[in-house]
């Protein structure tokens, strides 16, 4: 269906189709000059072909599985790459496969300031951002309009306030967690208008009093994968209260008030908004306090921080988290997974049993 | 504050030496009543025992640092010479976790971050360095807390999350120099940003010292990291001679002045010593190992904890490791530094670092350096610890083996934690590499 989907964009829209690996790249500048950004998180399940060999067992799963998918020839019908500039691993992608083998078509980079906001970054960012345009200028085959950029701007906010909303309001909306998170994952290639239909749609489902019931957890780590996940915490008895999956609430800003007419400047101000995220060098104690905060606003009885296997920048992250939690006594699981097709029998039990460990603090 | 700094001067201008010439005058006694041993190696470098008596004055002085003078903890590829030049002591945690490696102390020290939440996967330095902080526990005696610590990443983004950790446990300020992987070429705007990141590192510094930057020190310190520099590539360069005077080993532990103490005169020094000693022993005909029958590459950091063991075994069969893409790393900026404009060429130095950059350049350096030292073979060391130097060395192997026709082994391992090696499986790996050159 999604390879009928992307041609059909080709075809019927005349958009091109870039491939881009994660995390964070300004979205709104594919989205106004009609390129069309499918995301390549891995893909999960087997891996395809023997590409994967190219890079050592013990780097990240996602990057080995993007190696044999694209050299694969399995991104063929894509006119671009892109990669953002999110990790060591991604960073030693986005040289192998031109440098030695694997894609011969266009890339587009995106290399994003680390760390805090600082002058330096902020005007950094600013000519980054322009150079990002030129090359997506380029792939387009046309100019950057100013009135497009700025709608492209406003159709982002709009998709990311509904996001937020939907995440928010995750206790009133009678939806299971696997429906719903596959609408939220959707945004991952759909064209951004399509992708609002279905928010908009999933957002009227919100009824004005909570629905779910059972033990409500809060999830993080990089992405749900893989997504049979949702269904062992729900057969346990649990759904998802809170979100901070680099794929999914890690993208959506913090609601700006007043967004700069400029739309270069704001997507600036949106980048910035962003909440910590491992793979940005956001402040430690910062990311730690905002996962605390975040936790106890959404009454969650436990955290599970679900990494990606030898995901260098999650893991780092995890002591300080850790120490956290256990001193506000929240129960805390930590599992790594590797963009299996399905959940291991193991992972399956260790989430039961922490979903019942989490019940006896009760649903708060 | 008045004693410490007492301390400092007393251990810096007066105890530290002592020490160093006791431990002199013991090390000549003691060999005067060694009886020679049979080894694979040539003649000991007479200058180790000055890299000796520098280092641990470096660490001795550390001690009795914080307090007395502003201290701070930075990357191996940080410029520093911003920090020597407003009189900070400097202290590489890099450096600090490969010694706890020599020393075979990464396992008991790096538990306490284990035991904290940090994986076993992540970099075995910086679980080592983690460790020593929430421990106490270091080989050295002990290290200075520093006043604030600064981060350069253009030899990987694993060192961001480390120092983000460090500046936790720590409880002190963490400054940054992101550096924009270069793909090809650099652009103007990426070393923009280098640039004006040093101006608030500068800034901040100066503030934490309460000092002002003085320029022509600053001038001085960058004039003589580019004297460091170029003079440890003349070191490294000389093993261009058959057979090499030293080993590729050797330069792992002779790198220590350059990456630690670059842009002072002690380090200068050290290379100027070093350099006439490699030149006589060229002269002499006198190799680092006895009889070099083949000559080989070394790709990645080292396996230090096993460096003695795999060096012997190499060289008990005329193998010697005469270049390294680790050691050569801090010679390649040389040319670039330019002290009328510190910070700008600065920005280009740091920017254009080995690791900063594509996997293309990487391949040339090291087809470059196999052409320039005559290898016939390199072991490129598969590190677990280091994904970004790791990342690529498959097609890296298949290309030196297909358009150089020299033989490449692909080693597993890890820098500096022993439970990530399978010692004798990569004893087995090597000595079958070796018998391969028979064939």
């Amino acid at each position: 269906m999604r390879k009928e989907y992307i041609d059909g964009q080709k075809r019927e829209h005349g958009r091109k189709v870039v491939i881009s690996l994660p995390i964070h790249y300004p979205k709104e500048i594919l989205t106004a000059l009609d390129i069309l950004s499918v995301e390549l998180w891995g893909p999960p399940g087997e891996v395809l072909g023997y590409q994967a060999g190219r890079i050592q067992t013990y780097v990240c799963p996602l990057v080995r599985k993007a190696l044999a998918f694209i050299a694969g020839g399995y991104a063929s019908s894509a006119d671009a790459l892109l990669f953002p500039h999110t990790c060591d691993s991604i960073q030693g992608l986005a040289s192998l496969i031109p440098d030695f083998g694997g894609w011969d078509g266009p890339i587009l980079r995106f290399i994003h300031p680390k760390g805090e906001r600082r002058t330096s970054s902020e005007a950094y960012l600013a000519r980054e951002i322009d150079d990002f345009i030129a090359q997506a200028e380029k792939l387009a085959g046309k100019k950057l309009e100013p009135k497009r950029f700025s709608d492209a701007v406003r159709l982002h906010v709009e998709i990311d306030a509904l996001r937020r909303r939907i995440i928010e309001k995750r206790r009133n909306i009678d939806m299971r967690d696997a429906e719903l998170y596959a609408i939220l994952r959707r945004g991952e290639w759909l064209w951004p208008e399509d992708h609002l239909i279905e928010l908009k749609e999933l957002a009227a489902k919100i009824a004005d009093k909570p629905l779910k019931k059972g033990v409500a957890l809060m999830l993080s780590g990089i992405v749900p994968e893989p997504m049979d996940i949702f269904e062992t915490l729900e057969n346990a008895g649990a759904f998802v209260v809170a979100d901070d999956y680099a794929a999914i609430g890690r993208r959506i800003p913090a609601p700006i008030d007043k967004l700069p007419d400029d739309p270069k400047q704001a997507v600036i101000e949106r980048y910035f908004a962003l909440p910590p995220c491992s793979t940005r060098a956001s402040d430690l104690a910062g990311r730690v306090e905002y996962l605390a905060a975040a936790y106890k606003k959404s009454g969650a009885a436990g955290l599970i921080l679900h990494n990606v296997k030898f995901c260098e920048p999650e893991m780092f992250d995890v002591a300080m988290i850790k120490k956290r939690f256990t001193a506000m006594g929240a129960p805390l699981l930590y599992m790594e997974t590797e963009l299996e097709k399905q959940l291991s029998g193991q992972l399956s039990t260790r989430l039961e049993a922490f979903v019942e460990m989490a019940s006896k603090g009760g649903n708060k | 504050m008045i004693t410490r700094k007492i301390q400092y001067q007393l251990a810096k201008n007066a105890v530290g030496p002592f020490l160093m010439a006791l431990d002199r005058w013991q090390q000549a006694q003691k060999q005067r009543k060694r009886k020679p041993r049979e080894t694979p190696f040539g003649p000991p470098l007479e200058a180790v025992q000055k890299l000796k008596e520098i280092m641990t004055q470096n660490y001795f002085e550390g001690r009795y640092a914080d307090g007395a003078v502003p201290v701070v903890w930075v990357t191996s590829g940080f410029p520093a010479e911003v920090f020597f030049a407003l009189g900070f002591h400097v202290v590489y945690p890099e450096n600090h976790a490969a010694l706890c490696s020599t020393r075979h102390k990464v396992t008991e020290i790096a538990e306490f971050a284990e035991r904290d939440g940090l994986s076993r996967d992540v970099c075995s330095y910086a679980r080592t360095d983690i460790g020593s902080v929430i421990s106490g526990k270091t080989p050295v005696g002990r290290l200075p807390k520093p006043d604030m610590i600064a981060c350069c990443t253009n030899i990987c983004q694993t060192v961001l999350y480390w120092y983000r950790n460090l500046a936790e446990y720590l409880n002190v300020p963490l400054v940054l120099v992101d550096t924009p992987f270069m793909y090809g070429g650099t652009k103007e705007h990426h070393l923009a940003y280098v640039s004006d990141q040093l101006g608030e590192v500068i800034e901040f510094a100066e503030k934490i010292s309460h000092r002002k930057m003085d320029s022509e020190k600053l001038a001085r310190v960058v004039e003589n990291a580019r004297d460091g520099s170029r003079l440890w590539g003349e070191c490294l360069a000389i093993s261009q001679a058959r057979p090499a005077p030293w080993t590729g080993i050797d330069t792992f532990f002779h790198i220590a002045p350059i990456v630690t103490i670059r842009g002072t005169e002690v380090c200068n020094a050290y290379y100027r010593l070093l350099k006439d000693e490699l030149t006589q022993r060229v002269a002499a005909g006198i190799g680092g190992i006895k009889n070099e029958k083949h000559r080989l590459l070394w790709d990645n950091l080292p396996i230090w904890f096993k460096v003695r063991e795999h060096s012997t075994m190499t060289a008990e069969r005329g193998f010697n490791f005469v270049c390294a893409t680790y050691s050569n790393a801090w010679a390649e900026a040389g040319d670039l530094i330019d002290p009328a404009h510190p910070l700008e060429s600065a920005a280009k130095t740091y920017t254009y670092v080995y690791l900063n950059r594509d996997l293309n350049n990487r391949l040339k350096t090291t087809v470059d350096l196999a052409k320039s030292f005559g290898v016939d073979g390199a072991v490129l060391h598969s590190d677990r610890s280091c994904k970004p130097y790791s990342v690529g060395q498959v097609d890296v192997k298949e290309r030196l083996q297909k358009d150089m026709g020299i033989r490449v082994l692909l080693l597993e391992a890890d820098h500096a934690d022993e439970r990530s090696l399978s010692g004798e499986q990569a004893e087995m790996r090597l000595l079958a590499f070796m018998e391969s050159f028979n064939e």
